[in-house]
């Protein structure tokens, strides 16, 4: 039998289309199988080299146990995440370290930094890449103002500190110096830079709305060689409470300066640095009694408050075998976890999908380690992550506020202060 | 008026403390002629030998001077050694390489500290003089009474010795000194490396007031050329009084003003003196021009 030319070519047609067919399906399985055993890399763009390395260290290091814990439950979307380290010490070198692991290294997510103006740069270059910027310890206000369609902050910000701050000094301090808060007093001094001002000017508009007189308020740059005029302006107003946001370097110039003078304010209360092991050993256990500090959650918080904090201590012992250098890896490390549940969620890695899975969450304060909970607002902004108030008592920095996230058996010692 | 001088002590302190930073500055300055971006780290180095040698020996910063001064004086002779003197003739490239030394040195010691911020306890820093409102410790006291010892030492020095007339000759002109048989290389490497010991025993009286941080020589090195150029250079009183200038002026700004606008008042006053008197303070006339001579 003859069998037709059209029919010859109609089949020749539907056996190609066929081949075709299986070819892109061989190829999507393939794309399938290989995405799944190709790891999920996130690039953390931090300062790893300079003077801010500690702490870009230590975030790198908050990171990487929340990963390891994934790797250990099987990682995300059946793929194994690892975390690719992109050294930055300023907004120029954000950029490039952007550019290089979004092109070399096929970083899909980029998480940091400390350094707001690191973040600010990077987020904007990850934005050209189409990648997510997931910020985890970025203070200022304005990377969530900017609302950049790939930016997303899960830990707390500016304007958080001011409030913690003010809201310890009304709702703790005040009654332990047996005053009503309209009767407190407080003279702030901080540091010039954006991040001093940012967090100074929403703590003035805190203690207005609470009544909390402002004495008066000082500016100086943390590398000035001498701040005995800081400390003598702060002596001549006399306040009930003398606020500090600095860094460590002037904030320990600062204390060391006060005793020297004899300066004795009734409570102090340091906001950002303050409460790791270099102030303990600048100025020692005794003088350091007393002394608040509001900072990020620390893992002594309570377990009823927060759970995982003992986790978390467990497997940065084991890991680094030290202890924790500062708190800012405990919120790296909620951070980091918030992240890969948004991704799971989203089943993919690009912004929108991920924004979109994040917007989606609501999860109540307590869910993740440090007391975060997530909820984001319009601009991406997590509102349940809020920063802790520490005393130092003998030597150890101790979780004193909220109230809630206290130990058992806590209360506040040296307020008024007596030495 | 207690207020008033109150801030004139604490003024003055401080003078102490830009005046101890200076004067090597100011010698290698106005002798070498070498704009030095390293001193910064020379006197950071100071503090951290002081560090090592209190966390190693468990000696006191004041006794940890005693390791610290010589081992920076001869770290001083083997850079003017090997990396300004082989530039003598490129002015620009000295002071490109003390740049680059200022980097290399920060990066060491970063590497090997990760930033971490170390203090450097002493028994002296409970100790301290009360006068009424007035309290001077006795950290800051020891560096103003060091300070002063050093000027009047180093002026005996460079008037009284033949190193000392040999290093003022190459100041005033270091041709005519080579032609009247001066060794100018060899004052020079005695220079800087006096000049680096003066910075290493800046950093290790220093060290029990500040946390060490590589980066903070920076924090000092702003006044420090500022008080050189006020005072005059190559001019040990000039360094020692201009010291006293900035911290004085430095202290009343910052209490009465403002704190944010010390440094620029300050440098109000720099500018000021530098377009009514050129050569600074103590500093001789047409001396910023004729150590330049065999070079140019």
């Amino acid at each position: 039998m003859k069998i037709p030319s059209s029919v010859k070519s109609t089949f020749a047609a539907l056996m190609m289309l066929g081949a075709s067919l299986g070819v892109s399906l061989g190829a999507s399985l393939m794309t399938g199988s290989a995405l799944a055993q190709t790891p999920l890399r996130i690039g953390a763009i931090n300062p790893y080299s300079g003077p801010l390395a500690l702490y870009g260290d230590e975030l790198a290091r908050g990171y990487q146990i929340a990963i390891d814990e994934r790797n250990a439950a099987g990682g995300v979307l059946g793929r194994k995440i690892e975390l690719v380290r992109g050294d930055a010490t300023n907004p120029q070198q954000g950029i490039a370290a952007v550019d290089q692991l979004a092109t070399r290294e096929k970083v899909e997510i980029f998480v940091g930094t400390y350094v707001s103006a690191i973040a600010n740069a990077g987020s904007d270059a990850a934005q050209r890449h189409d990648k997510l910027w997931w910020d985890t310890n970025a203070l200022a206000v304005e990377l969530t103002e900017r609302k950049l369609p790939n930016f997303v902050r899960a830990g707390p910000y500016a304007v958080n500190f001011a409030d913690v701050g003010v809201r310890a000094i009304a709702e703790m301090i005040a009654p332990a110096l047996g005053k009503q808060p309209r009767d407190v007093t407080v003279w702030i001094e901080h540091e010039d830079s954006i991040y001093g001002k940012s967090i100074v000017d929403a703590q003035k508009a805190d203690f207005e709305k609470r009544g909390i007189k402002v004495l008066g308020t000082g500016a100086h740059n943390f590398r000035a060689a001498d701040l005995t005029d800081v400390v003598l302006r702060a002596k001549r107003a006399n306040p009930d409470v003398w606020v500090q946001v600095g860094y460590v370097i002037d904030g320990n110039l600062m204390l060391r300066t006060a005793r020297e003078q004899g300066y004795k304010p009734p409570a102090m209360l340091w906001v950002g640095t303050g409460d790791t092991f270099e102030t303990l050993d600048a100025l020692g256990a005794d003088y350091l009694e007393g002394l608040h500090v509001v900072s990020y959650p620390r893992p002594d918080i309570s377990e009823k408050y927060a759970g995982g904090g003992s986790t978390y201590l467990a497997n940065y012992r084991k890991t680094y075998n030290r202890e924790p250098i500062a708190p800012q890896s405990f919120a790296a490390y909620a951070g980091m976890k918030i992240l890969l549940d948004a991704v799971q969620a989203a089943g993919g890695t690009e912004p929108a999908k991920v924004r979109a899975a994040a917007a989606a969450m609501d999860k109540p304060f307590g869910s993740y380690p440090a007391g975060f909970g997530v909820k984001f607002d319009d601009k991406f902004q997590n509102t349940r992550a809020f920063p802790t108030v520490i005393q130092w008592q003998s030597g150890k920095q101790v979780t004193v506020f909220p109230v809630a996230a206290r130990n058992a058996g806590i209360t506040l010692k040296n307020v008024p202060r007596k030495q | 008026m207690s207020a008033v001088l109150h801030v004139l002590v604490v003024g003055i302190l401080l003078g102490g403390i830009y005046a101890l930073v200076s004067i090597g500055l100011n010698l290698i300055f106005g002798v070498i002629r070498v704009v030095n971006f390293a001193h910064g780290e020379l006197v950071m180095l100071g503090m951290y030998g002081v560090f090592l040698a209190y966390s190693q020996l468990g000696l006191e910063p004041y006794l940890g001077a005693v390791l610290v001064v010589p081992a920076l004086f001869l770290f001083g002779l083997i850079v003017q050694r090997l990396i300004i003197e082989p530039l003598q003739s490129e002015s620009m490239m000295q002071m490109f390489a003390t740049f680059a030394l200022l980097t290399i040195l920060q990066n060491v010691v970063l590497a090997i500290t990760r930033g971490e911020g170390y203090s450097v306890p002493t028994k002296m820093g409970a100790l301290g003089l009360e006068l009424g409102d007035i309290r001077i410790t006795a950290t800051r006291l020891i560096i103003l009474v060091a300070v002063t010892l050093i000027a009047v030492l180093l002026h005996f020095f460079l008037h009284r010795t033949l190193t000392g007339k040999s290093i003022r000759a190459v100041t005033q002109d270091r041709q005519a000194a080579r032609l009247m048989g001066i060794n100018v290389e060899r004052t020079f490497m005695v220079t800087f490396g006096i000049g680096a010991a003066l910075a290493g025993l800046a950093g290790a009286l220093m060290a029990p007031i500040y946390t060490l941080s590589p980066g903070i020589g920076g924090n000092f090195i702003l006044a420090a050329f500022a008080v050189v150029v006020l005072g005059g250079l190559g001019s040990v009183a000039g360094a020692y009084f201009g010291g006293m200038i900035v911290g004085i002026v430095e202290a009343f700004a910052g209490y009465y003003i403002d704190p944010e606008l010390k440094q620029a008042i300050w440098f109000l006053i720099f500018l000021a003196v530098l377009v009514v008197r050129p050569t600074g303070l103590f500093g001789q006339v047409g001396a910023e021009e004729i150590g330049f001579r065999e070079q140019s």
